[in-house]
Order: C-alpha cells, then sequence, then structure tokens
C-alpha cells in the first residue's frame, strides 16, 4: 500500500512541477482543485459508509465518547511546546516558530499566515515545517503506528481529516476513523486562531 | 470554512448510508478506496509540484524546519500517549 502511495505522490510532484515549468499547458486547477475535492469527498463517504455499517467500530466510538477530544487538544498543546523547544534550541523568534508549529500541517494555511505576521522568512519556514508534517506522515505511517495506535493521528495534526485520513484508517483501523476526523477537524478549526493569538502575544 | 463543513457533511452523509444499510449485505469497497487514495495523493503531489513558492523555500529554510518538526512531532506523539492513558482511550 505504502509503496503505491509513495510512487503515486512522486509522480503527482512531477507532474505538476512539469505541468508548471512548461507554462501550465493543462490547466493546473482541474487536478489539483476539482480531482482533489472529488475523491476526498467520495473517500469521505466510502469511509463514513463502511464505519456506520460496522457495528464494532460503532461501540468503540460510543465507549469513547467526548474523550476523544482529548487528542486535537493533546497534538495542539504538544506542538506549540515543541515549537517553543525548537525556537530556543535554534536561537530564532520563538513566537514566530510557535506560530510556525500551530499550522497543525495545514500548509497553505500557515505559510501565508505566519509570513503575513511574522515576515515572509518565517512565512517560508511556516510552508516548509507544516508540508513536511503531512509528508511524513504518509511516508512513515507504517512504522508510526507501531509506536502507538494513535501516533499517525498526533503526527497528522490537522491533516488527518483530509489527505492523511484515508492512510490513517488503512493502518489504524476503521475505529480511527472518527478519532481521526475529529482530531483533524478541531486542529483545522483552531489552528488561525492559535497562530493569531501566538502573534499577539510577542 | 466552506470546506471544514463539505468534508464534515460527507462523512456524516456516508454514516448515516452505511447505518442503514447494515446486517443487509456484505460490502466490499476496498477497491473503490484504493482508487480513490490514489487519485488523491496524485492530486496532492500535483498541486505540490506546481507550487514554485513552496519548493523554492525548501532548501533556505530546510534545518530551520527539520528540527522544528522534528520537536513538533514528538511532542504531539508524547502528549497523545500521555493523555490517552489519563483518559483511558482505547
Amino acid at each position: 500500500m505504502i509503496k503505491y502511495i509513495l510512487v503515486t505522490l512522486v509522480l503527482g510532484v512531477a507532474a505538476g512541477y512539469l505541468n508548471h515549468i512548461f507554462g501550465n499547458i493543462f490547466a493546473g486547477i482541474f487536478v489539483s482543485d476539482y480531482l482533489f475535492n472529488f475523491s476526498l469527498i467520495l473517500l469521505l463517504l466510502v469511509m463514513g459508509f463502511m464505519f456506520g455499517a460496522d457495528k464494532e467500530a460503532a461501540a468503540k466510538l460510543k465507549k469513547a465518547g467526548l474523550k476523544i477530544l482529548v487528542v486535537p487538544f493533546s497534538v495542539a498543546l504538544g506542538s506549540v511546546l515543541g515549537g517553543l523547544i525548537g525556537g530556543l534550541i535554534l536561537g530564532i523568534n520563538v513566537f514566530a516558530s510557535m506560530a510556525v508549529s500551530a499550522g497543525y500541517g495545514w500548509y497553505t494555511l500557515a505559510g501565508p499566515l505566519v509570513g503575513q505576521l511574522f515576515g515572509v522568512e518565517f512565512g517560508a519556514l511556516g510552508f516548509t515545517v507544516n508540508f513536511l508534517r503531512e509528508l511524513l506522515t504518509i511516508t512513515t505511517i507504517s512504522l508510526t503506528v507501531k509506536i502507538d495506535k494513535y501516533a499517525p493521528v498526533a503526527f497528522g495534526g490537522a491533516t488527518t481529516m483530509d489527505t492523511t485520513l484515508p492512510v490513517i484508517v488503512r493502518y489504524c483501523g476503521s475505529e480511527a476513523l472518527i478519532t481521526a476526523f475529529s482530531s483533524g477537524f478541531t486542529l483545522s478549526l483552531i489552528a488561525p486562531f492559535t497562530i493569531t493569538a501566538i502573534a499577539a502575544l510577542q | 470554512m466552506l470546506n471544514l463543513i463539505n468534508l464534515a457533511f460527507s462523512l456524516i452523509a456516508g454514516i448515516l448510508l452505511g447505518y442503514f444499510v447494515r446486517d443487509k449485505k456484505r460490502f466490499n469497497l476496498g477497491g473503490v478506496t484504493f482508487g480513490a487514495i490514489v487519485v488523491l495523493i496524485f492530486s496532492l503531489g500535483f498541486s505540490i509540484g506546481s507550487n514554485n513558492e513552496l519548493l523554492n523555500s525548501l532548501p533556505r529554510v530546510a534545518l530551520n524546519a527539520i528540527v522544528i518538526l522534528l520537536l513538533t512531532i514528538l511532542f504531539s506523539v508524547v502528549f497523545v500517549k500521555m493523555a490517552r492513558k489519563m483518559v483511558k482511550i482505547e
């Protein structure tokens, strides 16, 4: 499974890159927007369907209840703390490094927003850190799932509601669907607020 | 924001559909999921490849990015692990 995903990812990057340097012969928006959204919505429908039809998965979720919301808030706290320590080690503006980490993997948000609040250099850092977070979640999943059943959910941050969700469900099982989705959803909701709040602190 | 709502709506619609056909039939949707994952990952790669701003900034900020990323992920995993123990999530 992971082999196909990696090959597809590389092919996608190469296709996007070539299309871009040849002056967008093919309207990229069809792939990066329409095709992306279509496959994502189809996946959510199918994964939801399988979850709804699976009695055990629903029973497990019922047992955990609202406690699963502990997951995204732990990810948020852990991320910001990681950003703080990273900033201290590197000797850069710690508020900026915390804001970068508070993108939780959502690079199309973190790049521009951190850039606007802390300057272009940190915008680039926000882009890169969060982009690599998404990439690392997908590429290392077969290993990280062995650390902890929900380690991939922690890795994925805000991306576990869309791009990394199907891969997580494949490796962590159908009962991880709601935990992963709600974690990604919550983190996506709070990411813009945490980034702006951290900027207001400095 | 609209996108968040769209995604949540699709998931809920799927769950309800699955719930209503429960016990009726055995479904094997592995093929559909696999196909859709391939399309999704390809289009993700495509938008990364078309994003020059992102690709150009990669080498310049790579070292700082790796340090921050590893610590961010490390503490996220540690905190989730601790929280799972504390509130006992299976």
